[in-house]
């Protein structure tokens, strides 16, 4: 994991020198370039192991994540969410569910976020001044429920019990391909799946009734 | 490192090369075709001055291209505006490398497949990142901070969103008589039982004309129709970074093409090649070149289309989208599945 967080820290020191150095200078992009082609030589074996490139998806998926909230033009934050989009349908990929991580870019990536896209062109919305915190009280309960949650996460890392998750061999063979997921949707799961299907169905003709302005 | 994982690395690794220089040139190549064809079209001679028959042009191009000026308008929002052509092409690039080229080459005694991966999930892999060359289009016209730039771009995402649902629901005909996503597997069954375009053919009109309106062409190029919008979500970009939208817009026709010959022309599928009795190299290279010549052949139909029929107004792009080839695509998935049902395909 050496890789990893040697990475990170490059990165870390890149974002610095960019916002402390002044003037534009091709400084921090030379450091960058330097210091992570030595480190990816000095400990290529890592470069082969599944835990580098999932630690290295997870941290673009925060950083991601965490961007999405600060980032003041709402475009750039509807791209980051794409690019945590993008970074779930990694994982399930990496979790051998290669099925789900298409659907995941076509439906998730692809279809909802140009619709996001969309709408954030067509209301023009301007970059905010500054990021506006809750008050008090929604501070209180937001860092309440963050700190509980992480606890949670915590606890059940810590007390997993089954052996290590990304090992191919843990899965059976035909494990997350498209004839998986449809026997399973159409046999085992068959209720919830029309279930789901009716209430899209009332949802999409409610939209279409609220869109119409007067009924013929 | 282990020498299975090393030979695995090594391979993908040329194929991915030796596909993206093809790929590459055929892009450059279609740009001198284009004019060369248009030329023809016209009864004018097109550029035939830089080498034999103007075939040195998309090199000279090329070269013009890198020596222009590359100019940031000042009001452009600068990260997304860098970002977009970028994002416009690397999908383009993408979706070339689930298509089977090719069956396996004898090489160093092992089978080599002539593809660069051959997923499980290849046809989903195609729609998703075919929906990702929207982004490129509407953020260039939405970083330009230009009228015309971004209504070119809200054009063009409509467009794509419209015309991809109908070329999916097209590529559900292939998949149901195939039963499978893998593209060696809808190549593997038309060689068996006949090319799709046989008896799939409103699913084939229906696809093509998607694939029509999906890389941004005439009729369908209404993103950038110069007489209403200049030249839409691009007008503010010039050198290298525009003429990658154009290199984008080529290697999605490209794409389009193989994805055309592969899912409805029987891929590379030559028919009574087995009874030649070729070795299996020279078969590989015979069905290798047949595909090539598919591939072509849908090329040449872009450019034919393009400098026949004229340019579809907006309504009518909307109109043909949504209320003839979505029900027609709908219709035919209900015929294909009926024929699969009752076994006669």
């Amino acid at each position: 994991m050496h890789l990893l967080i040697g990475l990170i820290a490059v990165v870390v020191v890149f974002a610095l020198l960019r916002a402390f150095l002044p003037g534009r200078t091709g400084l921090p992009v030379l450091f960058l370039l330097i210091a992570g082609a030595t480190l990816v030589v000095l400990e290529r074996a890592d470069l082969l192991r599944i835990e580098f490139w999932a630690g290295s998806v997870a941290f673009v998926a925060i950083l991601s994540a965490l961007l999405i909230v600060l980032h003041p033009n709402p475009m750039v934050s509807v791209l980051f969410l794409i690019v945590n989009l993008f970074c779930i349908a990694v994982f399930y990929l990496m979790l051998q569910a290669q099925f789900l991580a298409a659907l995941q870019v076509i439906v998730y990536a692809g279809a909802i976020m140009v619709l996001f896209v969309f709408v954030v062109m067509l209301l023009n919305l301007k970059a905010e001044e500054g990021l506006h915190l809750g008050g008090g009280a929604q501070r209180g309960l937001a860092l309440a429920l963050g700190a509980a949650f992480a606890g949670l996460m915590l606890w059940a890392i810590k007390t997993r019990r089954e052996p290590p998750y990304f090992a191919p061999s843990s899965f059976a063979g035909g494990f997350g391909t498209a004839r998986e997921v449809g026997a399973l949707l159409f046999a085992k799961y068959l209720f919830a799946f029309e279930a789901a299907s009716i209430l899209l169905v009332a949802a999409m003709v409610g939209a279409v009734i609220l869109a119409k302005r007067k009924l013929e | 490192m282990d020498p299975v994982l090393e030979r695995v690395i090594v391979e993908a690794a040329v194929k991915i090369a030796l596909v993206f220089f093809v790929v590459l040139t055929t892009v450059a190549y279609m740009t001198w075709v284009e004019r060369r064809v248009s030329a023809w079209i016209q009864d004018r001679r097109g550029p035939n001055r830089v080498g034999p028959f103007g075939l040195l042009q998309p090199l000279a191009d090329g070269i013009k291209f890198l020596f222009k000026e590359e100019i940031t308008p000042p009001h452009v929002y600068r990260p997304v505006y860098l970002l977009a052509p970028i994002l416009i092409l690397v999908p383009a690039l993408l979706t070339i490398s689930v298509v089977p080229f090719g069956p396996a080459l004898r090489l160093f005694g092992r089978d080599v497949p002539l593809r660069v991966a051959d997923v499980d999930n290849g046809v989903l892999i195609i729609l998703a990142f075919a929906s990702m060359g929207v982004y490129g289009i509407a953020l260039a016209g939405w970083s330009s901070n230009n009228k015309y730039s971004l209504m070119g771009g809200l054009r063009s995402s409509a467009q794509l969103i419209s015309y991809e649902l109908a070329m999916g629901l097209a590529i559900v005909g292939i998949l149901m008589s195939a039963g499978s996503l893998r593209l060696s597997d809808v190549v593997a069954r038309q060689a068996e039982h006949g090319w799709n375009v046989l008896w799939q053919l409103p699913g084939f009109v229906v696809f093509l004309t998607a694939a029509f309106a999906e890389t941004n062409r005439l009729p369908f190029d209404l993103p950038e129709a110069e007489t209403e919008l200049v030249a839409g979500y691009h007008t503010e970009y010039s050198g290298m970074r525009f003429s990658m939208f154009y290199m984008a817009e080529y290697a999605n026709m490209v794409t389009a093409s193989c994805l055309a010959a592969t899912l409805y022309l029987g891929g590379y599928h030559v028919p009574g090649l087995q009874r030649l009795g070729l070795p299996q190299n020279a078969a590989a290279i015979v069905q290798l070149l047949a595909f090539g010549i598919k591939v072509a052949f849908f090329l040449f139909v872009y450019v034919w289309v393009r400098w026949t029929i004229p340019r579809f107004r907006y309504d009518q792009l909307m109109n043909l989208g949504w209320k003839v080839l979505l029900p027609v695509a709908l219709v035919h998935i209900v015929w294909v599945a009926f024929i699969v049902l009752m076994g006669w395909a």
